[in-house]
């Protein structure tokens, strides 16, 4: 076992960071040379934690700190911890993480405008996105989750297309309001809940895993199960669900809190979009099965129907969308929102296969919305134009990119053969199976959900048959010359994601054999201590 | 009082040795006026101001223990409550009078502009202190005269209105307060607010008359506070009083008022007993702050309104941890009134030093980010930390006074509590909006681009070490937290 491979992970572009701090701003180059760098040392630690991780093992790796400790007098103990350690949820999503850093870092190469800020800030943004996957003290992951923003709303709002003020701001508001609903329950709950192992004194603790066992809830306060606070029809464990629900919700998206993200992926440059749509949205997900529902079981089982309908609504009302969307860019980002829909309905579902599928889902949407965000990024650089319909026959003078496309396109469509299409056939049976073992969800939600597919079919065939296909014409004053096929540079960047979406589509086992473990844990945490708080213990 | 003259002698030299800074501070106006006179070297003097507060700072009583000794015949207290914002207040002196310093327009009267900063500090060492009627209104009035002058003290049509406006408004609340004294001096028979008598009065009589006095005086509090409805002085004073001095009214006579307010209220409060909800009363009254002071901010285009209406905010916040009522929400308050004295001194002396290079608006600043990085950046912390986002201590700040709100709600289950902890956290949202504003304009919107100077040397190790310690708060909150845990809030 090695000690320290997170911490590793998490300080060392930190430290980059500091040290890029005092790299005079004209050399550029030594910018992403260090970038790269921090990258390919994350790369290698990865690995080491991939070969250590026993997936039979629960959370691993973990290191334990006391960071803030103060004693209040005759109130407790103020007690938030450096805590961190990865289980299967967090483990495929950090692995993801730096998977997606490094091939962002390469997307970055062309930017020297302003260089010395845009490396120290992605760098910044790289331990914050790691930092909040392998968190398990709540103050730890709200302080990695607040500092991504920051850094994501000056990368966008300085290096972003034409309306990117709008973009970022509005970006950066939407997701404060998020953070600042699970704040609102993180105070209450850390009042609420008592460290079990420390005896004496009340310890106020932040630690996660204390929070989901309700045993730990001191008696009489508001999070307490016998509580009998209402606030309309609703109890405090029910309405604190729901700010935690919206809070992580805004940053999936879901519909109808996902305006945000179709402007903040239009106007963000392309290595950013990719982080959006590959990371930071996956922290949505990831919170919801971290925080919220293990937290929560009780409300998570009384709003799971809600949950899924918001899923559906969600796969439905992005596809439209996304069919309707006239950018490029645009329609990559509603077709994000569609497939965070199939996290959500895979976790109401709340049995193993949904689980394990919505898990799969978050990992397989990272390695395809990148992709895609690259496949989109390429024609932009070249032309400045990303009208869908100013293109027409591009696979004539561009093969090599159209294939990209193509197994872009089918590996976000589910078709067999690629990762999203596991995850979604997962989410489905997980989803149908939950009315006839945990009566969650009804039949009818799976069924309409696969419209998903069809509509996922639609929007990307009917994109291919305009821009691709047909007679080479180009309109909106974009010149032919500008139409070259893939560089080197993209070939790098694209042909690990494309073999990535191949393989985790053809041998899905090594990543479902971590994230098993954990769904049948998390379902059946979700399911008993839900059901027994719910009658009150 | 029919001791004789001997006794009353032998009464106040007892209460001199607990009266140190006081005194200093006392000797300090006389002896800097004087100075005035004969030198006007504007660095002696400087110099001269430094040793007065830093005399004061230091003879503070600073007791591991829990400590209180009554002074003048129940006048004032010197306790360890009143010492811990006694030395934020020199902490803000001594921090205006670094701002002061680096403003050359102060030249012409130097010895009035710091005699007039002493006495204001003077007056907030002894209302913190006062727990006698009369005296609070004195020491208040000390700090609202002087601070009339130092409104106007830029000289300009501008500063000229603000002050008047201060003046005027500042008179009603005055007398309004001062009926509401004489008011509650009536129904207890004791102008000693912290004596048994006055409680108990208090409570056999609660009747609405004094849910009214109690309200006028309150009234005078919440003024210096700038907090809603009765703020609306704040922007004009601000926007044409000198910088030093908008940064000084910013800290000062609020963290003067809070104290007092903080003593005063939970008397009126009866511990718990009274039939009024001065609770809620207060809670209404932060909600009301922390709401208009936020929204008006989102529409100024000059940084001295939007600090003006930021600082209305940010009342609204100290007012949260008084709110609580509860000993660990009277200390988080204390470490939240720190952490606004260093996050508000970092806005201001970037915002001077830009002011000095004619800067007055809010779009000006327009590619001030690539021309002054490390200026911007450090005023870009100073933003950060006063919306409350982690990794500074502005997050920790509000973390906890809300702590204590959420407690203090889960123990009464009052709902307006429940009201002020979601407003107060949703108000965060949208004070980002115009926090972000100046860091908006210098980094994102390309003005010409010239090349880089950093000529602010001073301002940046100043504002280096702000940051730095702003960020120390955060990870390390203990080290501050330590020393306030160890004070005990007792009334009598």
């Amino acid at each position: 076992m090695q000690p320290y491979l997170l911490s590793f992970l998490i300080f060392t572009p930190l430290v980059a960071a500091l040290a890029a701090v005092f790299i005079p701003a004209g050399a550029v180059k030594s910018f992403r040379w260090l970038a790269l760098l921090v990258s390919v040392l994350q790369v290698f630690v990865l690995l080491q934690l991939l070969v250590a991780y026993n997936p039979a093992g629960g959370l691993q790796q973990v290191e334990q700190q006391p960071w803030i400790v103060i004693s209040l007098g005759a109130w407790g103990v103020f007690r938030a911890e450096y805590f961190v350690g990865v289980d299967g949820l967090s483990l495929p999503l950090v692995a993801l993480s730096v998977f997606i850093l490094l091939i962002a870092t390469i997307s970055s190469w062309q930017t020297t405008r302003q260089a010395k800020g845009y490396y120290i800030l992605l760098l910044v943004l790289n331990a914050a996105i790691i930092g909040s996957f392998v968190a398990l003290d709540f103050l730890l992951f709200y302080l990695f989750f607040e500092f991504m923003l920051l850094p994501m709303f000056f990368l966008i709002a300085i290096w972003g297309g034409p309306r990117r003020e709008y973009a970022s701001i509005k970006f950066f508001l939407y997701t404060l309001l998020g953070s600042v609903l699970i704040l609102i329950v993180m105070i209450g709950l850390y009042i609420s809940v008592h460290d079990p192992s420390s005896p004496g004194g009340l310890v106020h603790t932040f630690n996660l895993l204390h929070m989901a066992d309700p045993s730990n809830i001191v008696s009489h306060a508001i999070f307490d199960p016998h509580n009998v606070w209402r606030l309309g029809r609703l109890d405090a464990r029910q309405w604190a669900f729901l700010l935690l629900f919206f809070g992580f919700a805004i940053k999936l998206p879901m519909v109808p809190l996902h305006t945000w993200l179709p402007d903040a992926h239009v106007e963000a440059p392309t290595p950013m979009s990719v982080l959006l749509a590959a990371l930071l949205l996956k922290i949505g997900g990831y919170g919801l099965a971290r925080i919220a529902l293990p937290i929560f079981p009780d409300a998570a089982l009384y709003f799971s129907s809600f949950i899924g309908i918001m899923g559906v609504i969600s796969i439905v009302y992005g596809s439209l969308n996304a069919m309707a969307s006239k950018d490029l860019k645009r329609l990559i980002a509603y077709s994000s929102v569609a497939h965070m829909g199939f996290v959500l309905l895979g976790l109401a579902a709340v049995t193993p296969e949904g689980v394990s599928g919505a898990m799969y889902q978050m990992f397989s949407h990272g390695i395809i919305s990148a992709m895609l965000f690259l496949v989109a990024g390429v024609v932009y650089d070249r032309t400045h134009d990303r009208t869908i319909s100013h293109y027409s026959g591009l696979s004539s003078r561009m093969p090599a990119y159209t294939a990209m496309v193509l197994v872009s396109f089918f590996a976000s469509m589910g078709l067999p053969g690629f990762s999203g299409f596991i995850a979604e056939i997962l989410i489905f049976l997980g989803a149908f199976k939950s009315a006839s073992t945990n009566g969650l969800l009804h039949e009818s939600l799976a069924i309409i959900a696969t419209s998903g597919l069809v509509f996922g079919a639609a929007y990307y065939l009917w994109t291919l048959q305009r821009m691709f296909f047909g007679p080479f014409d180009l309109k909106g004053g974009i010149q032919p010359e500008q139409i070259t096929d893939l560089t080197l540079r993209e070939y790098i960047q694209l042909a690990p994601l494309a073999l990535a979406a191949l393989a985790f589509g053809i041998w899905p086992q090594p990543v479902l054999s971590i994230i098993d473990p954990f769904a049948q844990q998390f379902c059946e945490h979700v399911l008993t201590v839900g059901k027994s708080v719910t009658f009150k213990l | 009082m029919e001791s004789g003259l001997s006794e009353t002698i032998a009464l106040v030299r007892n209460s001199l040795h607990a009266f140190v800074p006081e005194l200093i501070l006392s000797l300090g106006i006389l002896l800097v006026l004087l100075a005035g006179l004969l030198n006007r070297r504007r660095g002696r003097l400087s110099l001269m101001v430094f040793g007065v507060m830093l005399l004061s700072f230091v003879s503070l009583p600073y007791h591991a223990e829990p400590f209180a000794h009554t002074l003048f015949g129940g006048m004032v207290r010197s306790d360890n409550f009143s010492a811990y914002l006694r030395a934020l207040i020199d902490i803000g002196g001594v921090l205006t009078l670094i701002m002061a310093w680096r403003d050359k327009r102060a030249d012409e009267r130097l010895s009035e502009y710091y005699s007039l900063l002493l006495s204001i500090i003077l007056g907030a060492h002894l209302l913190v202190m006062s727990q006698n009627l009369l005296m609070t209104f004195l020491s208040l009035e000390i700090m609202s005269l002087c601070s009339y002058v130092l409104a106007g003290f830029s000289f300009t049509r501008q500063g000229a209105e603000g002050s008047l406006k201060y003046f005027l408004f500042g008179a009603v609340a005055s007398a309004v307060m001062l009926y509401g004294l004489s008011l509650l001096y009536g129904f207890t028979g004791t102008l000693d607010f912290s004596s048994e008598t006055f409680s108990a009065a208090l409570q056999q009589q609660q009747t609405p008359l004094v849910f009214a006095a109690g309200l006028m005086v309150l009234a005078g509090f919440l003024y210096k506070l700038a907090a809603a409805p009765v703020h609306p002085w704040a922007p004009d004073v601000y926007e044409g009083a000198p910088m030093p001095v908008v940064a000084f009214f910013s800290v000062v006579p609020k963290l003067a008022a809070v104290g007092a307010l903080l003593k005063f209220v939970l008397v009126l409060n009866a511990y718990g007993h009274s039939a009024f909800d001065w609770q809620g009363v207060l809670a209404v009254v932060a909600i009301i702050t922390l709401t208009v002071g936020n929204f008006s901010a989102l529409w100024q285009k000059n940084p001295k309104r939007l600090m003006a209406y930021s600082s209305i905010a940010q009342s609204g916040f100290l007012l949260v941890g008084v709110v609580a009522f509860l000993p660990q929400g009277m200390q988080f308050m204390l470490f939240y009134a720190t952490v606004y004295v260093i996050m508000n001194f970092l806005v201001f002396i970037y915002l001077q030093s830009f002011e000095n290079i004619g800067l007055e608006t809010i779009a000006s600043y327009q590619g001030l980010g690539r021309q002054r990085v490390w200026p911007m950046v450090f005023l870009l912390v100073g933003m950060v930390a006063l919306t409350g986002l982690p990794p500074t201590a502005g997050f920790t700040g509000k973390l906890f006074i809300f702590s204590a709100l959420w407690e203090a709600y889960a123990l009464s289950g009052k709902p307006v509590l429940l009201w002020l902890l979601v407003m107060g956290l949703l108000n965060t949202v949208v004070s980002l909006f115009y926090y972000l504003r100046i860091p908006y304009f210098a980094f994102i919107k390309n003005g010409e681009s010239t090349t880089s100077t950093n000529n602010l040397a001073f301002e940046n190790l100043f504002g280096l070490l702000l940051v730095l310690l702003l960020l120390v708060l955060f990870f390390s909150p203990g080290l501050l937290m330590g020393w306030i845990n160890k004070i005990t809030f007792v009334i009598r």
